[in-house]
């Protein structure tokens, strides 16, 4: 794995330079049912595909953005912060 | 057999006036400066340079260019290094391997008669039964079969490193294509990284003697002499960079190359990449075609022309186009017999270049002939050749023995295309070529020249031009008005290439399985042509289970010199459809030693800004996660002594340190820590406990609040950074306004604690410290010493006691400072030895050692710190869960009945049967006895239930303390 992401604040740096945060995904209400908790906590949808997801950048700027990736290429369509 | 060196030419690389010595196999050759190890030796008479992998046949040099396993040995004690390559240094020290006694005399060769026990497979065949045979065989084999010895004992050498480079195109090798297309993308305006991995850049032309048409301006001029002018044409820009002597090994995501050169690993990332690796000669597949003699034309050519070595003294070349002619007429030039010509051509074009030279030295010109074995024992003494039909197919009866010593075979060439592949790049099978070529490449990659599978210089010129000024334009649009130029070149390009493939006849396949002797396909791991064949009569019909089941193209060469023609001869065993199949090139293409991978041996480690202040108390050292802490001043027995009795002071700057600001700050923390702080009163501190979402502990600190909007918190040490991000991503994407900031390097932290800290403490500051005034978990700032300092009156060893977090740069004035005030008070500083007993006299938990990945507050002991009652926060739902579940086992502190020590990791026995392990356990001086906490299922944590703890196999009486060892009630912390 050594592909290049752009930081939305930093710009165009090896994946290296970030943490994954894995899959984007909402938490859901404390009110869900324990099976809906435990998708949540235990299940991802692990797409062949395009996937938007967390990355860090820990050796940059330091925060939090989005990114869309797809995950048999490892192109990176866009990054962007979450409002 | 000894051979002459030959007088001085332009083209040769070495210095005839400089002699080197070194010693191989205890005995001293003299070299000239500029020689490899292999040429010096091989000037020296040597023809023997390792002896084979499986049957221990005597090998010599193949190809000359560190493409073949033929000439590995130990230099220096590194073991596996190509002699070929490897140049000359004085006093240097090199020895054979896997031969014993000598490389002339192996008694293992024996092996080779031996053939019929060794089958394609034998170890998945043999060596099943009887069992106890095995480990003895396996003693055995690892003897015989090898690449040399490691030596274990060896100290590192070290002097590894790592670069980062950026370029727009890279060109990889240095050859005619390579110099042509860096050339065009530099004048372009880009930046160019040229990468060779020869000493000098020119590729095969330096060791070309012969002149060259139909090449524009420089037709006339002599391979070595159109090298010297292209090489300059490249130096004198000043916008590339040449790496010589570096290796491509892999192509990786986002343009990055894996670079090796000597002992650097240059990470580059390039935006376009042409692959101008070239192709490389294999041998063909006849009857003994490992003898020593049998040589590729190309390594025929650099013993000529670069190192001045005379190659053997009557050879025949076996070819299949022009090339073999030129190879001839080079032999002849530098004195040497050529007894035939051997080629595989049915009708012969017009006027072969130098035919007419061959004429003229009477040497024999056989067309429509092929090799069909060499005849020798342990040195190359004949060649029989065969004449072919129209057909491509032998007259075995007709075959004629030739007397030589030397076979050059300028038979088959294959695209060194590994490198497009790991780029992106898709393969096909050419017929007319016989080669498998790159048909498909993705935008950013180009390729240029013999990796084509055109080996015409011609074409190979013009290929370059255009693969520059493509990776050129592709980059720079706007600022080339290159689009017609471009289709100007692509229409030149085609028609030479057009040309090329009309008069191109493939080497023909001629060997036969059952027939002959042994007739290598890899040489690497000894596979024949029969073996490649039985593998396949046994069910092995793809070349990739093929390739898994017989070994071949797994050994140095990686598939170098075999994967042709073994994809060849697993398609014709079958089925012809398989031909366009051939195993798949992984990184690295060449080998790479570990330590080239490993880089400079790092071992970063942080100081606090007290460390010097340790250093010259003389305190002992140790490494906790990233930081160095002093352990122990004195011991901790004494340590641990005085800060219950009198006062001591420890460097806490390792703790996590981060605020939080915002006017959102109170709802964030309420969002991701159990507890509640957004009741926290300005001035006042709690402690907390963060989970995550299935109520795993992950972190607890103290958390102050410094204003409404303002919290400064601490974190275990070495997890300050796991806590901002994780702080962090709860505020991403949310409507909360808090900003979280990471202050551990920026503060420097100590803590005074004792019955008389007070009596020091006060002497460095004005602010009250009476308990009214400053009571136990509250928060203010001060001047200490002349410094700002954040007081946090909190006790993690359970004594009065203030965490004074200061500016970096003014903690060891405020150090210097507290020692001299508790000089009367025969204060002492102490370290994590102290401090470990101290707080496991409190029982207070660290996370990460006392806990786990499986540990949640309910059961660690700290049910008081989570709230249900407050609204939604991380970890809630799951501990809910587990509150419904009810706890399972308990983190308790206990006791050792009689003496013993306990340590962490120790098994909780109950009932005989392990039950729960020790967390920390610690020597007591208070106790008098062995203390700690440890993990204990939920029936015995009651304390009514009898457990021992199994120290060194005996199990020692425990007792579950419910309440802290020292101070229960905390009365003294808060006095």
């Amino acid at each position: 794995m050594s592909f290049l992401l752009a930081c939305p604040n930093c710009g165009e740096r090896s994946v290296y330079e970030f943490r994954s945060g894995g899959e984007f995904r909402q938490r859901p209400p404390a009110s869900v049912s324990s099976h809906e908790w435990a998708r949540y906590l235990y299940l991802r949808q692990n797409e062949a595909g395009e996937t938007t997801e967390w990355w860090y950048h820990q050796l940059g700027c330091r925060s939090w953005f989005l990114a869309v990736r797809d995950t048999r290429t490892n192109l990176v369509k866009e990054t962007y912060e979450h409002d | 057999m000894s051979t002459t060196r030959l007088p001085p030419h332009p083209a040769h690389v070495i210095n005839h006036e400089q002699t080197l010595t070194f010693s191989f196999a205890g005995e001293r050759i003299q070299a000239r400066a500029g020689d490899t190890i292999a040429s010096a030796l091989y000037a020296a008479g040597r023809r023997t340079f390792s002896r084979s992998f499986k049957y221990h046949r005597p090998r010599g040099l193949l190809c000359g260019a560190g493409q073949c396993p033929n000439c590995l040995m130990n230099v220096d004690g590194t073991p596996s290094v190509r002699a070929c390559t490897e140049p000359v240094r004085q006093g240097m020290r090199v020895r054979p391997q896997n031969a014993w006694p000598s490389l002339k005399h192996d008694l293992l060769s024996i092996i080779d008669r031996f053939d019929w026990l060794l089958p394609i497979g034998f170890y998945y065949k043999t060596f099943i039964r009887p069992r106890f045979f095995w480990p003895l065989a396996e003693k055995f084999l690892r003897r015989a079969a090898g690449l040399g010895e490691l030596n274990t004992q060896a100290e590192p050498k070290g002097g590894y490193d790592h670069e980062y480079r950026h370029t727009d195109v890279t060109v990889v090798g240095g050859g005619p294509a390579g110099l042509t297309a860096a050339y065009e993308a530099a004048r372009l305006g880009c930046q160019v990284t040229l990468i060779d991995d020869q000493p000098e850049l020119g590729g095969h032309l330096r060791f070309q003697t012969g002149t060259y048409a139909n090449i524009g301006e420089q037709s006339g001029l002599t391979g070595f002499a159109l090298a010297r002018s292209l090489r300059e044409r490249v130096t004198a820009q000043p916008n590339i960079d040449v790496l010589s002597s570096a290796t491509v090994f892999g192509g990786y995501e986002g343009g990055l190359l894996g670079v090796m050169q000597a002992k650097r690993l240059i990470h580059l990332r390039t935006q376009r990449v042409i692959i101008a690796t070239g192709s490389h000669e294999y041998p063909a597949v006849f009857a003994n075609n490992d003898l020593p003699g049998v040589m590729l034309g190309s390594g025929v050519r650099r013993l000529l022309y670069l190192y001045g070595v005379q190659p053997g003294t009557r050879a025949v070349v076996v070819c299949h186009d022009d090339t073999g002619w030129r190879l001839a007429d080079e032999l002849l030039n530098a004195g040497i017999r050529v007894a035939a010509v051997v080629d595989s051509r049915y009708r012969l074009p017009d006027a072969p270049d130098s035919g007419e030279q061959l004429q003229r030295s009477g040497v024999e010109v056989l067309t429509s002939y092929a090799i069909q074995a060499a005849r020798g024992t342990n040195h190359v003494e004949g060649a029989l050749v065969v004449p072919l039909d129209a057909q491509r197919n032998p007259f075995p009866h007709a075959s004629r023995f030739i007397p030589c010593d030397l076979i050059c075979l300028s038979t088959d060439r294959t695209p060194t295309a590994a490198l497009v592949a790991q780029s992106g790049g898709e393969f096909g099978y050419d017929e007319t070529l016989g080669q498998t070529v790159p048909q498909q490449l993705p935008p950013q990659v180009f390729c240029a020249g013999d990796v084509t599978g055109i080996h015409h210089l011609p074409a190979t010129l013009v290929q370059g031009r255009l693969a520059g000024l493509r990776a050129a334009h592709s980059l720079r649009a706007s600022e080339t008005s290159a689009s017609s130029h471009i289709q100007t070149l692509q229409h030149e390009c085609e028609t030479l290439e057009q040309e090329y493939r009309q008069h191109y006849e493939p080497y023909p396949q001629l060997s036969h399985a059952w027939t002959g002797k042994k007739q290598f396909v890899c040489v690497c791991e000894d596979i024949t042509h029969k073996d490649l064949a039985q593998g396949v009569a046994e069910g092995f019909d793809e070349v990739e289970t093929l390739k898994r089941y017989s070994t071949f193209s797994m050994g140095p060469c990686q598939g170098r010199m075999c994967a042709a023609s073994s994809a060849r001869i697993c398609a014709r065993y079958a089925g012809a459809e398989l031909a366009t199949r051939t195993t798949t090139a992984r990184p690295p293409v060449t080998p790479v030693p570990l330590g080239v991978l490993a880089g400079r041996k790092h071992q970063p480690e942080k100081h606090t800004p007290l460390h010097q202040r340790h250093i010259a108390l003389g305190a002992e050292m140790m490494l906790l996660g990233s930081w160095k802490r002093p352990y122990a001043y004195t011991t901790p027995g004494e340590e641990h002594k005085a800060v219950r009795e009198r006062v001591g002071l420890i460097d806490v700057s390792t703790l996590g340190k981060l605020e939080v600001k915002g006017k959102d700050a109170a709802r964030l923390l309420d969002k991701v820590y159990t507890h509640t702080f957004s009741t926290l009163r300005v001035g006042r501190i709690r402690y907390g406990v963060m989970c995550d979402d299935s109520g795993i502990i992950i972190d607890d600190g103290t958390v102050s609040r410094l204003a409404d909007d303002h919290f400064f918190l601490t974190t275990t040490t070495g997890n300050v950074e796991f806590v901002e991000q994780w702080l962090k991503w709860w505020t991403a994407g949310t409507d909360l306004c808090a900003h979280v900031t990471n202050m551990t390097g920026g503060l420097a932290a100590m803590n005074i604690a004792g019955p008389q800290a007070r009596q020091v403490f006060s002497q460095l500051t004005d602010t009250d410290l009476s308990s009214e005034a400053f009571p136990y978990m509250a928060c203010r700032r001060a001047t200490v010493a002349g410094a700002p300092a954040l007081l946090l009156r909190i006790g993690f060893v359970g004594e009065t006691g203030w965490e004074i977090h200061v500016p970096a740069e003014c903690g060891e004035q405020v150090w210097d400072a507290i020692m001299a005030a508790g000089a009367g008070f025969q204060m002492v500083p102490f370290g994590v030895g102290a401090q470990r007993i101290l707080r496991l006299e409190k029982k207070h938990v660290i996370v990460g050692q006392d806990t786990d990945a499986l540990s949640n507050p309910l059961e660690a002991d700290l049910e008081w710190v989570v709230k249900f009652n407050k609204d939604d926060f991380i970890g809630k739902r799951g501990l809910q869960s587990i509150q419904e579940r009810g706890p399972r086992h308990k983190l308790v502190g206990f006791a050792l009945r009689d003496s013993g020590m306990a340590e962490g990791g120790q098994a909780v026995v109950v009932n005989g049967q392990p039950a729960g392990r020790v967390a920390s356990a610690a020597f007591s001086p208070t106790a008098g006895k062995c203390v700690g906490l440890a993990w204990v299922p939920v029936e015995v944590a009651g304390g009514t239930h009898p457990f021992q703890i199994r120290i060194n196999g005996t199990d020692a009486q425990a007792d579950i303390i419910d309440d802290a060892f020292y101070d229960p009630q905390g009365e003294r912390l808060r006095s």
